[in-house]
């Protein structure tokens, strides 16, 4: 029973913020870029929660902060979920020395943590948002590839894969007809627990101002800019993180619906 | 009567030896991931100090030639293994320090933090996962599972200034001169990340064992539902969490990064994230390797050990 409102409530909670990161234009009372009055101040009739060190409105930044979060961190997942899965099922179809190929690259990725290995490409490439998504993208297919190469090569071996084959079917067609419809459930599960990395990761690496744009309104940049002032005003800071841990508990919490469904 | 030759003990031995070689052959080809990523990627490292304006085309030209990068990327390649193995991490682009000196100066700072992260990791997460896998239906139980849960959302980042901001409360509250956050405030954040993960799999490899035969053959001889039970349970549960808590000291360091950047500490991670933006790439790719090879050999480790205490794990590979 609390299993199930708590995913209800997660998919509502993910719902209402894809809605605002959607509308956020019309939403949003103020630019979040631009000065609306004295910094810090406490929340009025003219910035509903307050102003930041730099005189701008909190909730506009939030709102916004909302569409810049989701767009990278998906953005992160898409590249993580479309690499990975075109990697895994060319080598579960093809198998032998592809396969082993892939495991070893895998296993080396894997040999540098998901968060160093994207701070690694942030080094090479240099700081800035498409850098980061970019990385944390990257940095996440090594346990993608790991996991998912797992699901498809249980259902390789199947009866109606062999069938298939004994029908003349190609790779391609074996890995769009027959491995992915049957091993969806599981994809989409394990996609969804590599959004809530990717979630983490992203915001991981703006707070430590790896996106390059200190003026970014985004949740893990504005988690950062907003410390200093923990006790003027510690919502600047408190505010965006609680958004950022709700939200990945919310993913997570979807990602164990589909798990048992 | 002739002997009988000690076949699992060849057996071991084999495993052993395969483990190491694989072992070996990961940390190369991370090691070598990390070169060419950074060296594709980046392009040429004087370039950044010639558009700021730190040197002239021919201090760059000089430099180029002092760190080598004129030439082909093969004998870089080559020079920069050798260069490792005689655990020469080259110099940093704006000091001009070795970088091992660089790391070594920071390491003492991050080393203390991470192993009293891992403790603080270790105890939350054993108490967690015993407790939900002991009380399961139970209230005591469920609550356990959820924390766990938490744990793993929350990001460190925020943990990390939630901490800060309850301890300037308190410290406020009491009137303390000044706020001294010491170790174990940034051991806990750093700890919380890593309960979760712990927790789960003690749990998980818990609960399986309380399932087992052996355990219904325990009840069948009377042993009751204690410690003593718990304890027999918990012996063949061991081998996950082991190699779990290998890969979490390994992803601590990661952790480190962000909690040094919150506590304001000095470390390893602070060096990594300033070499980064700083674009002081040698810095950062000796850092990253030294992870990778700390990695690989805490795998390795776990394997052995698990080797060791489970005879089950000897026969397969």
């Amino acid at each position: 029973m609390i299993r199930i409102w708590a995913g209800r409530i997660a998919w509502i909670w993910i719902g209402c913020l894809v809605l605002i990161a959607i509308t956020a234009p019309l939403l949003a009372p103020h630019n979040p870029r631009t000065p609306i009055g004295e910094p810090i101040t406490a929340p009025g009739k003219m910035a509903v929660l307050g102003t930041d060190a730099l005189g701008r409105d909190l909730l506009s930044r939030l709102i916004f902060g909302a569409r810049y979060s989701f767009t990278s961190t998906l953005a992160a997942t898409l590249i993580t979920v479309g690499l990975g899965l075109s990697l895994s099922l060319l080598a579960t179809t093809y198998g032998g020395i592809a396969d082993r190929l892939l495991v070893g690259l895998a296993n080396t990725g894997l040999a540098i943590p998901g968060l160093l290995l994207a701070m690694l490409l942030v080094a090479a490439v240099g700081p800035g948002l498409p850098t980061v998504i970019l990385a944390v993208g990257l940095g996440g297919s090594p346990g993608f590839i790991r996991l998912s190469r797992s699901i498809l090569n249980s259902y390789i071996h199947e009866g109606y894969v062999d069938a298939a084959k004994a029908m003349g079917a190609g790779h391609a067609r074996i890995a769009i007809y027959h491995l992915i419809p049957n091993a969806f459930p599981q994809l989409l599960a394990l996609s969804t627990t590599h959004y809530a990395w990717a979630f983490l990761g992203t915001t991981t690496l703006t707070f430590l101002g790896l996106a390059g744009d200190p003026a970014l309104p985004e949740w893990g940049a504005m988690l950062d800019a907003g410390r200093t002032y923990l006790v003027q005003a510690p919502a600047l800071s408190l505010l965006p993180g609680i958004l950022i841990s709700l939200t990945v508990l919310a993913i997570h919490q979807i990602g164990e619906g589909f798990q048992s469904s | 009567m002739v002997p009988v030759p000690d076949r699992s003990r060849t057996q071991l031995l084999i495993t052993i030896g395969r483990r190491l070689v694989e072992g070996l052959l990961t940390a190369w080809a991370a090691v070598s991931l990390t070169f060419f990523s950074l060296r594709l990627a980046a392009g040429d490292p004087t370039y950044n100090l010639l558009s700021q304006g730190l040197a002239t085309a021919q201090q760059a030209e000089e430099l180029r030639q002092a760190l080598g990068l004129d030439a082909p990327l093969w004998l870089q390649y080559l020079r920069f293994l050798r260069d490792l193995m005689q655990g020469d991490l080259g110099l940093s682009l704006y000091t001009s320090r070795p970088v091992g000196t660089i790391i070594a100066e920071q390491f003492r700072f991050t080393i203390g933090l991470a192993l009293a992260g891992l403790a603080f990791a270790l105890l939350v997460g054993f108490t967690l996962g015993i407790a939900a896998a002991w009380w399961e239906p139970r209230l005591v139980g469920r609550s356990a599972t959820f924390i766990t849960n938490l744990s793993t959302s929350l990001p460190v980042a925020f943990t990390g200034i939630l901490v800060l901001f309850l301890a300037l409360h308190l410290s406020m509250l009491a009137s303390l001169p000044g706020l001294n956050t010491g170790l174990i405030l940034p051991a806990i954040v750093l700890g919380i990340t890593s309960a979760g993960p712990i927790g789960r799999v003690v749990q998980a490899s818990l609960k399986e064992s309380l399932e087992s035969p052996y355990i219904l053959a325990a009840h069948a001889r009377g042993l009751r539902e204690d410690a003593r039970m718990l304890w027999h349970a918990f012996r063949p549960a061991l081998p996950p969490v082991i190699s779990l808590t290998a890969l979490e000291a390994a992803y601590l360091f990661s952790g480190t990064v962000v909690t040094e950047t919150v506590f304001a500490r000095p470390g390893l991670g602070r060096l990594l994230v300033k070499s980064i933006l700083e674009g002081d790439y040698p810095i950062a790719q000796g850092l990253v390797v030294l992870a990778a090879i700390f990695y690989t050999f805490s795998q390795l480790s776990a394997d052995l050990a698990a080797i060791m205490l489970d005879p089950r794990t000897r026969r397969s590979a």
